[in-house]
């Protein structure tokens, strides 16, 4: 294993790990089922990469995009945390104010598939279904982004990512605002009648969501160089679903090892295939299908079997509970 | 002006696809309780049945039934093997959304391999071009929308006036009230299940028919189109969505028609978010998409 391919699946891996991480927020701690998760990661990387392209004359005219402000490091990444967070806001404010959960999920949906289409067809403004490419990398134009050294670079600069984004969200998750998610996410009636505000709530985790997507997102994009809307079309959501699923909703390190296992473990697991199996060949798009087919399995299986996923969510007991002999003998008393 | 008149004639046979699908739609999830988000994958499956059945030579309105058969036979079983023991183990709202969506993944990617990824189309005799007052149809556009008509009221007198309608509804507004009453319910959605696959079914072909291809990759824009239509209707309610479906049939070719054929889905999409933001519970609901009260 070469040290290009070690750093490829360490980016990989934070990308990915960032990203349960977001999804874990609202769909394990809050039981918000955001069906568009991919497009705040989109969101996140097209700003992140017309934050730090030239403008797009400077390409010979082979792509439009608007922006192209040429901005050093960084600046394209915390823009793209901040537009996905911005981009939160409408959204939540429409989706997640009335509707009951399952419209709020296919409401979500329905926004993923149409603001694909849209990018795609609205050619000027990111480029179209071609997408942007040559989105230069953060320093890249201080070392060789080919080098061996800037890969290493590359992964020196998601780590700290990975080790905040986590930092805020196991703080999140543990702290009194957790809880109240916990509470909601339980039961939001009652959450409601003991004075939580569940639209507040919701909007606040959304938002959160939207700003670690979109840092995932424009990591994502400095490394590949290249984000077009085939790359967020919808069904890349339910990997990420897949893998907080696997991993244990509500509890981050289930998230981080649901992104180790599925996004991460599967893709390298799939690469093991052999191109000819005992001298029949696969057609070339067998593999990809078998691979969603899979996944769609994934889901279903650990929901049928163990829907607590694979490290399950501790159960949180407070120290000062009365205990069960207790509150009987309050009781009889 | 003679554009927007054509293009009515475009939304008239748009609306007649889209009822069709949408009935089905929103049948299941007013009897069932069940967002079928793999509805646009069971419309491909049945679209492709009809079309190997059409290159084999049969007359596509023929092949048709073998459409309706498929989505009946497929529907059915999605329902049987996935969706019921899900629901009877307790699994929640947001659960069987997400199952329905894994269903939906893994029944597209299945047909992938077999059917492959270019676009096909059906062999259809459109017949002699009728024009009247600037309207321009063919004959089998025509029968396109005499199907959705006659099929809209068999659905309506199947709910008004058979003991099996009657039951339907019953089951619809109150599951455990109708099976006490003798009710027996889980045969009941059962038959819903035939029914609205069979709808599923004829409204895959129909929409293979008045597009001029499709491929797998169809389905989620059906599905989004679907989704829409019967949310602005109301979302459980039959009535609703044809109506829904008249609405979303015509805005969108109109606006085809004035803006650009590539944002029909977004007009449709732009028509959802203002029903979810001015009437979440649709246009003939009463509580709907609301978050139930207390």
């Amino acid at each position: 294993m070469n040290s290009y391919y070690a750093a490829t699946l360490a980016v990989y891996a934070g990308v990915d790990i960032i990203a349960c991480i977001a999804l874990n927020l609202q769909f394990g701690v809050s039981g918000i089922v955001n069906f568009s998760f991919i497009v705040f990661q989109a969101a996140g990387a097209y700003t992140a990469a017309v934050l730090s392209m030239p403008p797009d004359s400077a390409y010979g005219g082979y792509q439009t995009y608007i922006g192209g402000l040429q901005l050093p490091f960084p600046i394209p990444w915390i823009g793209g945390a901040i537009v996905g967070g911005l981009l939160a806001i409408p959204v939540g404010l429409v989706v997640l104010r009335k509707l009951r959960p399952d419209y709020q999920a296919i409401s979500l949906l329905v926004l993923s598939v149409i603001a694909n289409s849209l990018i795609t067809n609205a050619r000027t403004f990111l480029n179209g279904a071609a997408g942007i490419a040559q989105v230069p990398g953060p320093f890249s134009n201080q070392v060789d982004p080919l080098a061996q050294s800037y890969q290493l670079l590359y992964v020196g600069l998601t780590l700290p990512c990975v080790l905040l984004v986590w930092a805020v969200a196991s703080r999140i998750v543990n702290s009194p605002f957790g809880r109240s998610l916990r509470a909601m996410r339980e039961h939001e009636v009652a959450a409601t009648a003991i004075g939580k505000n569940p639209v507040q709530l919701k909007m606040t985790v959304f938002i959160v969501g939207g700003v670690i997507a979109g840092l995932s997102g424009a990591i994502l994009v400095g490394y590949i160089a290249v984000w077009a809307p085939s790359v967020w079309l919808y069904p890349e959501t339910i990997i990420l679903f897949a893998a907080v699923i696997v991993g244990g909703r509500g509890n981050n390190v289930g998230a981080i090892l649901g992104a180790l296992l599925v996004p991460v473990g599967f893709e390298e697991a799939t690469r093991m295939i052999p191109p000819t199996i005992g001298g029949w060949v696969p057609p070339p798009n067998l593999i990809p299908a078998m691979q969603w087919v899979a996944i769609g399995l994934l889901i279903i299986g650990f929901l049928w079997f163990r829907p607590e996923g694979v490290r399950p969510e501790p159960r949180r007991v407070f120290e000062g509970a009365p205990v069960r002999e207790d509150s009987e003998r309050v009781l009889k008393s | 002006m003679e554009l927007y008149v054509a293009a009515l004639g475009f939304g008239l046979i748009s609306a007649s696809v889209i009822a069709i699908a949408a009935v089905g739609f929103t049948m299941q999830f007013g009897i069932t309780n069940m967002i079928n988000l793999a509805y646009g994958e069971v419309m491909m499956v049945s679209g492709y049945a009809a079309f190997y059945v059409n290159q084999a030579g049969v007359n596509i309105w023929v092949a048709m039934i073998a459409g309706a058969l498929a989505g009946a036979a497929l529907s059915f079983v999605l329902n049987r093997f996935l969706y019921t023991p899900f629901q009877r183990k307790g699994t929640n709202l947001i659960g069987m959304v997400i199952i329905s969506l894994a269903a939906s993944l893994m029944i597209a990617n299945l047909m992938l391999p077999l059917v492959g990824y270019d676009t096909s189309s059906y062999v259809i005799d459109q017949g002699q071009l009728l024009r009247w007052n600037g309207l321009v149809l063919t004959v089998a556009q025509i029968a396109i929308i005499v199907v959705a008509a006659i099929l809209m009221l068999a659905v309506h007198g199947m709910l008004r006036y058979t003991r099996l309608g009657k039951a339907m509804r019953a089951t619809a507004a109150n599951p455990t009230l109708a099976r006490n009453c003798g009710i027996p319910t889980q045969r009941v959605i059962s038959v819903v299940w035939l029914i609205t696959g069979a709808l599923c079914g004829v409204a895959g072909v129909v929409a293979g028919m008045d597009s001029e291809n499709f491929s797998v990759a169809s389905g989620a824009g059906y599905l989004i189109t679907i989704i829409a239509a019967a949310v602005l209707g109301g979302a459980g309610q039959p009535y609703g969505a044809m109506i829904g479906a008249l609405i979303i049939g015509l805005v969108t070719e109109l606006s085809a028609a004035a803006i650009a054929p590539e944002y029909k889905q977004v007009v449709a999409f732009a028509i959802l978010v203002l029903v979810m933001v001015l009437r979440p519970q649709g246009m003939l609901a009463k509580r709907g998409a609301l978050a139930a009260a207390g």
